[in-house]
């Protein structure tokens, strides 16, 4: 038989373990009970083993039961009124169990950034006007500068119309838009200068799918027209909307290029944000991503829509934002965005 | 002019010629995307002219010294369509057909091009210094011993050096011999007088073609070829006599060849220079900078320009173009060319001024802003789904009698249709998020779709799964029809339409839960759209599961412009007296439409009622079969006095003694 004494201290230390152990009030009474409980308590069973001690040992034995038996009592009752004391008022909740979230949708990631695109223009002093996506020849390529069987269509390539049908605007289209320069052209054939607006909508391009390409992407054009706009103007026009809308320490640069409809004609880039310019896989080594392709409106498209080319200047550019919002987001693959997985929409903010 | 090959590259590409590619080797290769509008940089030369004018540096051009010539035999070279071959050059060589020298089969490779033969070589060479292709006949095979620049005849072929057989048609240049086609102007020439081993001697053809005829005749024909792609940007009239010249000296310098006899040169209506005037105020004008005048010239003589001061007090010039800048038409050509080489980065930033208001703003901008706010708050993402779609989809969403619209040259057969509705889009993304798992899908689309009615706008929405976010307090719910209905409600009500609903049949919905949604502003009925519960069959057809039900909804938005254009929003008065509800139950037979049970209760009421609601519909123990208890809650409310409970007794018995006799309706 093992020495009784060292039999009472080991029942007092399991005993300050299983109460420390105890969290809630129901746990502490399991305690209580395992402890103390007259028919089968580990105490009394502890007590009734002590009768077997020889006779000279049971009274120091004894006071140290006892002396066990009432610290038990008095930790056990500091624990419970601890733990009645903070019973939770009736009525309380468990303010821990997840809430009812009202379930708002998610807006398309390219929504957003076009109404940021938007935001950016209008505090500029910017019109956003919306038009057709059924288009005429014409007003899509013709009075773009374009005449019939000009080498600069195979940038555009079109998707054409088996019969031609009804536009938004009530004209006869016969091609799916390549950009939103069409709504231009009809803006300068209703209304004389000042001009100063921006375009946004859906343009659709005989382009294969890959990672960077969709046969229907989104375009945010600019049209600035007036008696003294220049290409400063539009330097300072596209730097500020570029740092506003990639960030303050992005340097931009101005590369020559060639649109039918603008003389002379500008490609934006930016500084690479992946590796602030210094070159990386994302900017090809060049340090540069490219964003937008711009310059100063064509004297020919100034003829078409009757404005005098002598008197007014006008700068246009334009955007694919899927490109802009692929680089924003590092979204690598641009058919994420028309793949309308929720795991990829719930991703972007409210 | 910079070592570093980068540096050479980034400097071009600031001048307008984007760079593809550096390949650092030896040599260091460097690869231009050229603009549609420079063929002369189509070229060595043209590249080497702009490195000129960049670093300031003399242009070196090419050895064109024609060697001595021996004696030609005959060959009669005709012109017939002179608008499509404005000139036309050839020179006849003595030529013994060997593989070319070393140095120049590898300056070929450098640039992309696979050396066949020293005379071909040197043709392909040449274009690519000089940008002038150009082509060699073999003598011997040239029937009757003549060329003709004709047009094809009906039915005539031809089979071209890539071995592909030919179908010609009158639109189409062709290089004829006394007999047949032996080339098609300006795209690729044919097998039959091809040289080989054995030609002794060729006819060398270079020439200028006209830009529209050769892209017409490339497209047709699909056959897209170094010629043609610059012969349809704009040829330079000057440059066939230069490109045999050099072909000569080149032929002569390995060895390959010695001319015989003279160039012919048919060249029957020479093209006099285009002089421009460009004025220095237009420059600055344009570019938003004062270009010093005296820097003016120097940034175009070395691209090829002629400047001359024009007596005039102000800055202005007389610029003669050369040749070759068949971009250059007018003053605002030369100011691109003023500002390209002064540097666009050293233009100054401004801003431009505002100088009139804005006219207002179009209010389809903010009512799409709307739908947007309406149908998230409602639980919807909003997805973008394209507008061309395949035909099996499209179908089952065409009305009675409308087939959708094709496109006559799609990508593929996914994308042959416009999409008549946004409906086939939504589904499919349902069963794409549905195949990953999701489950509970509630997504909405804004955009054109295209019907008889031509290009129209509308909101759409499809949801499946759950009809609210699972929560641990409550068991969960399909969504049903009424889910449907209220985010369609809440959408009329964002717009201030008050919406009619009615049974409707659509060969997309499921017949019984299926309704029209319709207003009548001013007694006019006008159709909003339609909802209801998704063919089953449809749905499958595009991979959702089977057995799981969608809801559907299209609403036209140009409709709901004309609703909504009217803001004639007046406040009312707040009530001053309190109301008084009553509530009560009947039992009526289950299929009769509650908004019947509305209407005898309006017409029996009196005009102090202010609303009826359903609040329990029940079936069941206590109500017969066939039957329905139907529980409502009247408001009753005056404007000048409080009603008694007297007043409410008397309408509530009249209203159910109206019902009694209109429905047979029982109060229980």
């Amino acid at each position: 038989m093992p020495d009784p004494a060292s039999q009472i201290e080991d029942l007092r230390a399991q005993f300050e373990r299983d109460l420390a152990a105890a969290t809630g009030e129901a746990a502490v009474r399991g305690v209580r009970d395992r402890y103390l409980s007259r028919k089968g308590g580990l105490l009394s069973a502890l007590l009734k083993a002590l009768g077997t001690a020889p006779a000279d040992e049971r009274p120091r034995l004894g006071r140290l039961a006892n002396e066990l038996k009432e610290d038990i009592e008095t930790q056990l009752g500091a624990r419970l009124s601890a733990v009645e004391q903070s019973r939770p008022p009736s009525g309380a909740v468990d303010v821990t169990l997840p809430g009812r979230i009202p379930t708002l949708g998610h807006r398309h990631p390219l929504t957003l950034l076009r109404e940021r695109i938007e935001a950016i223009f209008t505090r500029f002093g910017f019109l956003v006007i919306e038009g057709p996506e059924l288009e005429d020849d014409y007003h899509n390529f013709e009075a773009l500068n374009m005449p019939a069987d000009h080498p600069a269509r195979d940038m555009q390539d079109t998707l054409y119309l088996e019969t031609p049908m009804r536009s938004a605007v009530g004209s006869q289209a016969t091609l799916l838009r390549t950009h939103t320069s069409g709504m231009q052209i009809r803006y300068m054939e209703q209304h004389p200068p000042p001009v100063r607006l921006i375009a946004p909508g859906r343009v659709y391009r005989r382009d294969s799918f890959d990672l960077t390409h969709t046969p229907m992407f989104t375009q945010v054009e600019g049209l600035v027209v007036g008696e003294d706009v220049t290409l400063a103007d539009l330097k300072g026009t596209l730097d500020a909307f570029a740092r506003e809308l990639f960030g303050a320490d992005r340097r931009v640069r101005f590369r020559p290029s060639f649109f039918p409809y603008t003389e002379p004609s500008a490609e934006l880039d930016i500084s690479c944000g992946a590796c602030a310019g210094t070159g990386c896989a994302t900017c090809k080594r060049t340090g540069w991503l490219e964003i937008l392709g711009s310059g100063m409106v064509h004297p020919a498209v100034f003829e078409a829509v009757g404005y005098d080319p002598e008197r007014y200047t006008g700068f246009a550019f334009g955007m694919g934002i899927e490109r802009v919002a692929q680089l924003k987001w590092g979204v690598e693959d641009i058919r994420l965005f028309y793949e309308n997985d929720l795991r990829f929409l719930e991703q972007f903010p409210l | 002019m910079p070592d570093d090959p980068e540096r050479v590259a980034t400097d071009i590409s600031l001048r307008g010629f984007e760079v593809a590619s550096v390949e650092h080797g030896r040599p260091a290769v460097i690869d231009f995307e050229i603009t549609a509008n420079r063929p002369d940089c189509l070229s060595h030369l043209g590249l080497a002219r702009e490195a000129s004018a960049i670093w300031r540096l003399p242009l070196r051009l090419p050895d064109v010294a024609i060697p001595a010539a021996g004696a030609a035999p005959p060959l009669e070279v005709d012109v017939e369509d002179r608008e499509l071959c404005p000139r036309y050059c050839a020179q006849m060589f003595e030529v013994s057909v060997q593989p070319s020298p070393e140095w120049l089969r590898t300056r070929l490779e450098a640039a992309g091009v696979r050396p066949i033969n020293n005379v071909v070589d040197v043709t392909n060479y040449v274009l690519l210094e000089l940008g002038q292709p150009m082509h060699a006949f073999d003598y011997a095979k040239l029937t009757g011993r003549r060329i003709i620049v004709r047009r094809a005849r009906p039915g005539e072929r031809l089979r071209t050096l890539d071995g592909f057989d030919r179908q010609l048609d009158p639109d189409m240049l062709v290089i004829a011999d006394g007999e047949r086609p032996t080339a098609i102007g300006g795209v690729m020439g044919g097998q039959d007088s091809e040289i080989d081993r054995s030609t002794t001697v060729i006819v060398l053809e270079s020439a200028t073609f006209q830009a529209v005829s050769v892209r017409r005749t490339s497209k047709r024909l699909g056959l897209k070829t170094e010629a043609s792609i610059r012969f349809e940007r704009g040829a330079d009239i000057a440059a066939p006599l230069v490109g045999i010249a050099r072909a000569a000296a080149l032929l002569a310098q390995i060895g390959a060849g010695r001319p015989l006899g003279e160039v012919i040169d048919r060249y029957s209506a020479p093209q006099r220079p285009r002089a421009i005037v460009l004025r220095g105020a237009r420059i600055a004008r344009v570019l938003g900078q004062d270009v010093p005048a005296g820097e003016v010239p120097g940034l175009l003589e070395p691209l090829g320009f002629q400047v001359q001061a024009t007596a005039a007090g102000d800055a202005a010039w007389a610029v003669t173009v050369p040749s070759f800048r068949v971009d250059v038409a007018r003053e605002i050509d030369l100011i691109e060319e003023v500002g390209r080489h002064y540097g666009f980065d050293r233009l100054p930033v401004t801003f431009p001024a505002l100088s009139a208001a804005q006219p207002p703003p179009d209010p389809a901008i903010a009512r799409e802003r709307l739908v947007r706010q309406v149908l998230t708050a409602a639980g919807f993402s909003e997805a973008m789904t394209f507008a061309f779609i395949e035909r099996q989809a499209a179908l089952p969403f065409c009305d009675l009698g409308e087939t959708p619209a094709a496109i006559a040259n799609p990508l593929s057969e996914k994308f042959a249709v416009l999409r008549p509705s946004l409906l086939p889009g939504l589904v499919d993304a349902c069963a794409h998020n549905r195949r990953r798992a999701r489950k509970d899908i509630r997504l909405f689309e804004t955009g054109s779709r295209f019907t008889s009615a031509g290009e129209t706008r509308s909101a759409a929405f499809a949801w499946c799964g759950a009809a609210a976010d699972p929560h641990w307090s409550s068991a969960p719910r399909t969504v049903d029809f009424f889910d449907v209905k209220g985010a369609v409600e809440q959408f009329c009500a964002a717009f201030g339409i008050s919406a009619g609903f009615a049974t409707a049949d659509r060969p997309w919905l499921m017949a019984g839960r299926a309704a029209a949604v319709t207003a009548q502003p001013g007694g006019e009925v006008m159709h909003l759209g339609v909802f209801g519960q998704l063919l089953q069959a449809i749905a499958e057809a595009r991979g959702f599961p089977r057995g799981e039900e969608m809801y559907v909804a299209e609403i036209d938005l140009d409709v709901v412009a004309r609703l909504a254009a009217d803001d004639a929003l007046r406040v009312e008065s707040l009530p001053r007296f309190p109301s008084i509800v009553r509530d009560i139950a009947i039992v009526i037979d289950e299929v009769l439409p509650a908004a019947a049970v509305r209407g005898t209760i309006r017409s029996a009421a009196p005009e102090t009622l202010v609303s009826i609601a359903e609040f329990d519909r029940y079936k069941g123990k206590g109500v017969p079969e066939g039957r329905v208890s139907l529980a409502l809650r009247l408001t009753f409310r005056a404007t000048d006095r409080t009603l008694t409970d007297e007043d409410a007794e008397v309408a509530t018995d009249g209203i159910v003694k109206a019902l009694a006799a209109a429905h047979a309706a029982e109060r229980r």
